[in-house]
């Protein structure tokens, strides 16, 4: 049944959750989205309540082909709800229905945010009003609220106990996932080999957002209006999301602005030192840019792989498995400039 | 003996009829999945032009590494491009080539065999 066929119900249950007498569905549309979930915006009206008025709202649910590493929208809502708690710039999460009598399927209900989340608008667009600067310390900032977030939280009990040891972690789940896809890539199982030799236990676990990057936040003419995709984020080393962030692979080709193609590193880690107070260590920031380049090269070949096994013929699935080729040239680039090795010496 | 035009020069001249006389007159919407055929395109020419040569090249860098002796005649570049590479990727996994002298063997075969995989799918990242 189509989200169109189900908007009684869906009224209904707006209604009831916002305490109104009615909710009227004025307008209803898909929002692009990730393959992952589907998302809706609603444009709402509720006649009484404590929230009357017209509200714009995004529904989140999920899409016919799941991805099994995401979490779910009920443990995504409560992660959005945890940080949203904690000062963290989100959609505000409102309505969690689990009950599949509504929609047919799990889905949340948050605010909607408008804003500008494309990486290449955001990097390089000149007529784009927006401060980098600016919003390259908010980035930083942000981040460091995120990361304020200890393993003790009541409501994030299904992200399971953290690791002692991420970084040892994903090296066997990245070594598992080439293993499944068959393929004999020797530049990323040198690549492992390298950030298992030169791996280190984390100063902290903290809550990590695990997409930390250009594309997944939301850019106004406030300036940062909201960090999106939750769908990774677990307990982690917090300098991995730093290295996601700054990572060339999401500099959207601004390669020169070292944070996420927006800004400075030196503003980017300035700002998120002086939010959490904490002294960030390059070396260990480094280490998770070849971390991060490995991720993605490895994921780049997965998305091929959903194209190639007939499961999801795509021209944009195969194009981005040849990303992977760029991304082991740029790991093999890093771990020779932080690790170089001279000619004729043992 | 090749057909002239051959396939690369097919794909190349089809590209640059889709860029130059059909991108302007898509709707908006669609323009980024014409970039991404034409992207597309390029790719396979340049793997029809290179690709060969790369596989070539990377059997002869993988052998210097491995002391391999000398291709005879009958044998298929890329069944053995396979099964070097999956023994390279056994050795690695098994701790080989940690001594700083074979590790640097390995890193200048590695540069050089996806550096030759990148002119394919996207030169320009060959730019530092």
């Amino acid at each position: 049944m189509s989200l169109a066929e189900r908007l009684p119900a869906l009224a209904r249950f707006i209604a009831e959750h916002a305490q109104a007498t009615q909710a009227r569905i004025v307008h209803c549309q898909p929002l692009t989205g990730g393959a992952i979930q589907e998302n809706w915006v609603l444009e709402v009206e509720l006649p009484d309540g404590p929230l009357a008025g017209q509200h714009a709202l995004v529904l989140r649910t999920d899409a016919p082909s799941r991805v099994a590493a995401s979490h779910s929208r009920a443990e995504e809502f409560a992660l959005l709800r945890t940080a949203h708690k904690a000062g963290v710039a989100v959609p505000e999460p409102l309505w969690l229905a689990t009950d599949p009598a509504v929609l047919g399927k799990p889905f949340f209900l948050m605010r909607h945010v408008a804003g500008v989340a494309a990486g290449h608008k955001l990097v390089k667009d000149p007529g784009f009003p927006i401060d980098r600067a600016w919003l390259t310390q908010r980035l930083g900032q942000e981040l460091a609220k995120i990361h304020a977030l200890s393993p003790s939280q009541p409501d994030l009990d299904f992200l399971g106990p953290p690791s002692r040891h991420p970084a040892r972690e994903r090296i066997t789940e990245y070594r598992g996932y080439l293993d499944a896809l068959g393929a004999a890539r020797p530049a990323l199982e040198y690549g492992l080999a390298w950030v298992e030799r030169h791996m280190h236990e984390p100063v902290l676990i903290t809550l990590t957002h695990q997409d930390y990057r250009t594309g997944n936040y939301l850019v106004d003419e406030n300036g940062l209006a909201a960090i999106l995709d939750w769908e990774f984020a677990g307990w982690g080393d917090p300098d991995c999301d730093i290295g996601w962030f700054c990572a060339r692979c999401w500099r959207f080709g601004a390669v020169d602005q070292e944070a996420g193609g927006i800004g400075a590193r030196s503003d980017f880690l300035k700002a998120y030192e002086k939010a959490s107070g904490r002294t960030v260590d390059p070396d260990r920031v480094r280490f998770w840019e070849v971390m991060a380049h490995l991720r993605w090269a490895i994921i780049a070949l997965q998305q091929a792989e959903r194209h190639s096994s007939a499961q999801e013929p795509s021209l944009e699935l195969a194009l981005t498995g040849r990303i992977s080729d760029e991304l082991q040239l740029e790991m093999l680039r890093l771990i020779e400039t932080t690790d170089p090795i001279e000619s004729g010496k043992e | 003996m090749s057909q002239q035009p051959n396939g690369a020069d097919l794909l190349n001249t089809a590209r640059s009829a889709l860029l130059q006389h059909l991108l302007d007159e898509l709707p908006e919407r669609r323009r980024y999945l014409a970039r991404m055929i034409a992207n597309a395109m390029a790719i396979a020419a340049r793997e029809l032009e290179l690709g060969d040569g790369v596989d070539r090249a990377e059997l002869t860098s993988l052998r210097m590494l491995y002391q391999d002796p000398a291709p005879d005649s009958s044998e298929d570049v890329a069944s053995r491009l396979e099964a070097l590479n999956r023994r390279l990727c056994s050795d690695i996994r098994q701790g080989g080539f940690s001594s700083r002298v074979d590790e640097k063997r390995l890193r200048d075969h590695l540069r050089r065999s996806v550096a030759a995989r990148v002119a394919i799918s996207n030169p320009k990242a060959l730019k530092v």
